[in-house]
């Protein structure tokens, strides 16, 4: 009897929806999702299935579970687990199979807890239904359980209810219900693309602990090479329902040999390169603060012991430079923001906005520069939300231009198409729904309209959280091509040290509501002051293993790619190697 | 919790004030000299004395200004003395009580029976949605809606009452009379609740955390039991709590049309009348007790909701 799992040629399709589009018939009834895809997870063994979105590891691991959604069947192909077969399992037995013999770990954890059950009750299920445990000995395992899952406090964890728990915590309590029912197979679905280096480190590293304890074989789904690096025994790399590549963490991270898996690697390698302080790179005279806050605090909650969301925030955008805001959720970043664009007003203190003379533009000085409201634009976290998913893409970007009053339809709309040329995408993509469109399509989008005002400053809150990173290396590019040749300033919120890093001049850091740091990129990286920053800094530095491999490759893939003179986006960056490496 | 009850007591106390002085408008408001009216009301004939209007008008203390009279009337009723009915002559609480009884009770039966028929129907559709039974549930429930209350209850009279025999066409004697009152008053909060199942079971079919309850290893019937059952439910709790306080006023054409002693049938006869006392004793009544409903409705979801619970703990 073979061990472990094991995926052998399978094939998914999605069923032609019933009843169909009448009249437009294209292309065959089933389309396909998975064209052939192998994998083995041994028993204590670390696999990471690695690949862009929309790649198919996500419809790989669900097939696994029997848990596909109902218009994705399987063609054929086989999964087996420890001999059993998966695809003709029954009803019953996958009952037992799923949460029993396989864990499951998932990217929104705390949207798989039912909002009105504590978490002990959630444990409390796969204890009994697997383990045959009630009553008092259930609890005390549940217990247990939350305690390995690195609680320091786990009686007190379990009569929490989800909406009480951080994403972090989410997470490990949903290791514990994973583990709950001993399995010898855990997938991991993108468990830590919503957390924090430090949280997902932490999360990795307890997921290894269980690994190493129970002989347990991990399916670690992410997009992030460089996040796994470190624990993988093997990688697969998938790209459109296909295995691309596949074996031991070193050499696909090495010496990647397909074009899918380079990019990858060029992805989360964005730490490697930087670019030269922009004063210098744009020739401009020594720069002036064109945005300022001074001693600014905003407080949003009212009751007494309330944290003010911002508290004495004093702050300087320089012209035409790039300055990263660097904090974790409700360190008060999404505020700053609010208050820069001047959709909320500071309780005390002042943001005084310098900016630039307007350009005459050539449609008769609209010089939307300086009109106040316009010259700042941010571009939000989640591209999906930040249209009207009623309105076609070019209502949307021509919404704001109809409320300047700017120009008449026809250069309106060449202007609007040329726009979206600048952001690097086709400007028929205007006639479709914001749904039919990708995240990283309906980013460059939010993009173009706000440089459709002509803005000074462009404010990126989370601009690239949301996306793969393939798809974050290719907008960040983006906006660092628009900064150099529009002169835009740019403040990049984030809590991501690598998009930080990658982007700015300067990094400031805000900790629950405060500025605690303020200093130039390299030199905060080597030498960070304040606690918090230190923390943040040894967290982005712990891949170790990774490190070195991953310097050593990405250099190689670099530097074929600047030698190769791949045109646009990596032409003006400067290649500097990374002070950590 | 207790802030989050006193902030609701408090509003509520509020809605109560601000109806019962707009109730107490009504004679000021509605044309003619009330009490002229009252006077008329009493002796037959058009013709009114002025010196009886003089004298009754300082006999119900009418040159007062106006908040001292309100406060008057405000006192009088909190106190249980909702006056005198003009056309009974007896008082307004002892017409008033057991009527909003009857009412109640035809109430609270309607919608027993209402949801009963919307748990049934609004859990089968969404288990089956976009199958044949889900069709056939959302087309019969919205005939439901379709169907005015004063055309049913005569055709459900004809029917059972006068052709089969079977139930009794008027009256409130006996568990036989509430059978077809609550039948035509049950159809359309019955329809509204069945779309509402429906739609807070799709919604809790599709959430997530149902997903990974299947993920552990529980079956679908045990998923549904307890993940999505419980959570589809809830909209229904302030749905029902809006229709218990539509329903209390909103009884009137199946009151009237059945004969039955409640409180529609009351206000009607109160308005038909020119009765004020007893119209503004209904009114008040009907008005406080539904504004305490929503009230209760209101709590009832926050003890539901684990996070509206602990936020106002």
């Amino acid at each position: 009897m073979r061990e472990g799992l094991i995926i052998e040629d399978l094939h998914l399709s999605l069923r032609a929806p019933a009843g169909g589009s009448p009249g437009s018939s294209s292309g065959p009834s089933a389309r396909p999702v998975l064209s052939g895809v192998g994998l083995t997870v041994a028993p204590g063994e670390f696999v990471a299935l690695v690949g862009a979105s929309g790649s198919g590891k996500t419809m790989t691991a669900l097939s696994v579970l029997g848990l596909l959604p109902p218009q994705i069947r399987a063609a054929s192909g086989a999964i087996t687990l420890g001999g059993t077969d998966l695809l003709a399992a029954s009803g019953a037995e996958l009952n037992r199979l799923r949460g029993g013999r396989i864990g499951m770990l998932y990217q929104q954890p705390k949207r798989m807890f039912n909002p009105r059950m504590i978490i002990g009750s959630h444990l409390a299920e796969p204890l009994k239904l697997h383990r045959g445990l009630r009553g008092r000995e259930a609890r005390a395992q549940a217990v247990e359980l939350l305690s390995n899952a690195g609680f320091e406090d786990p009686e007190r964890v379990a009569r929490a209810y989800p909406h009480q728990l951080s994403g972090g915590m989410a997470q490990r309590a949903m290791l514990a219900v994973a583990m709950a029912g001993q399995p010898e197979l855990l997938l991991a679905d993108e468990p830590t693309s919503a957390l924090d280096k430090v949280l997902e480190r932490q999360i990795l590293e307890l997921i290894d602990t269980q690994r190493r304890q129970h002989g347990l074989g991990v399916l670690y789904i992410t997009h992030d090479l460089a996040t796994v690096s470190a624990f993988a025994d093997r990688v697969v790399v998938m790209d459109a329902g296909r295995v691309q590549e596949e074996g031991p963490a070193r050499s696909v991270l090495g010496a990647p040999q397909t074009a899918c898996a380079r990019e990858l690697l060029e992805a989360c390698a964005l730490t490697r390169r930087r670019i030269a302080v922009a004063g210098e790179a744009l020739g401009l005279a020594p720069s002036r603060d064109i945005l300022a806050l001074d001693g600014v605090t905003k407080r949003f909650a009212k009751g007494r012991g309330a944290r003010p969301a911002l508290e004495d925030v004093s702050l300087s955008l320089r012209e035409g430079e790039i300055l990263g805001v660097l904090g974790q959720s409700g360190s008060g970043k999404s505020t700053l923001a609010r208050l820069l664009v001047g959709v909320e007003a500071p309780d005390r203190g002042s943001i005084s906005r310098t900016l630039p003379a307007g350009d005459s533009k050539n449609d008769g000085g609209s010089a939307s520069r300086g009109v106040p409201g316009t010259a700042v634009q941010l571009v939000f976290q989640e591209p999906h939300d930040a249209f009207d998913p009623r309105m076609k893409l070019f209502a949307s970007l021509e919404a704001p231009l109809l409320r300047q009053g700017t120009g008449a339809a026809d250069g309106r709309r060449e202007w609007i198409r040329q726009a979206v040329r600048d952001v690097e995408l086709d400007p028929d993509l205007l006639d479709r729904y914001p749904s039919q469109c990708s995240g990283g399509q309906l980013q460059r989008l939010t993009i173009a309209r706000a440089l459709l005002l002509d803005p000074a400053v462009l404010i990126c809150d989370e601009a690239t959280s949301a996306l793969d990173a393939v798809t974050q290396r290719k907008v960040l590019d983006l906006l660092l091509r628009l900064h150099r040749d529009r002169r835009l300033s740019l403040i990049m919120i984030s809590h991501d040290m690598n998009v930080i890093r990658y982007m700015s001049h300067r990094v400031a850091v805000l900790y629950q509501g405060a500025l605690v740091e303020l200093a130039g990129t390299s030199e905060f990286f080597a030498n960070p002051q304040h606690g918090h920053s230190k923390d943040l800094v040894a967290a982005a530095r712990a891949h170790p293993a990774a490190c070195s491999d991953l310097a050593a490759c990405a250099h190689r893939v670099l530097g074929a790619n600047v030698a190769g003179g791949r045109p646009g986006t990596s032409r003006p960056l400067e290649l500097v190697s990374a002070p950590d490496a | 919790m207790m802030l989050f009850l006193a902030r609701r007591t408090a509003a509520l106390v509020v809605a109560v004030l601000l109806a019962s002085f707009v109730v107490f408008l009504i004679p000021y408001v509605t044309p003619g000299d009330p009490v002229r009216k009252i006077i008329r009301s009493r002796v037959a004939g058009d013709a009114v004395d002025d010196s009886a209007v003089q004298a009754l008008t300082a006999q119900l203390g009418l040159q007062d200004p106006l908040w001292t009279q309100y406060l008057r009337w405000l006192w009088r009723f909190a106190s249980g003395d909702m006056g005198l009915s003009y056309t009974s002559r007896t008082p307004v609480v002892d017409q008033v009580l057991p009527a909003l009884w009857v009412t109640l009770s035809l109430v609270v039966m309607t919608l027993a029976m209402a949801a009963l028929i919307a748990v049934i129907l609004g859990i089968a559709a969404a288990l089956n949605e976009g199958r044949t039974a889900d069709k056939a549930i959302t087309a019969v429930s919205q005939a439901f809606i379709a169907m005015p209350e004063y055309w049913l209850a005569p055709m459900l009279v004809l029917v059972f009452a006068l052709e089969l025999s079977v139930l009794p066409s008027a009256g409130w004697e006996g568990p036989t009379s509430a059978v077809l009152p609550v039948a035509v008053l049950a159809l359309r909060p019955a329809s509204h609740f069945t779309s509402a199942v429906r739609e807070g079971m799709l919604d809790a079919l599709g959430a997530d955390h149902v997903t990974a309850a299947r993920g552990r290893g529980l079956s679908y019937f045990h998923t549904v039991r307890k993940h999505v059952i419980p959570n589809g439910l809830l909209p229904l709790t302030t749905l029902a709590a809006v229709w218990f306080a539509g329903l209390l006023g909103g009884s009137v054409i199946v009151e009237v049309i059945f004969a039955i002693p409640g409180m529609g049938r009351l206000l009607f006869d109160g308005v038909l009348n020119s009765d004020i006392p007893l119209a503004q004793g209904a009114v008040v009544v009907v008005v406080g007790l539904a504004v305490l409903l929503t009230t209760a409705a209101d709590l009832v979801h926050g003890l539901l909701n684990p996070q509206v619970r602990m936020r106002h703990a």
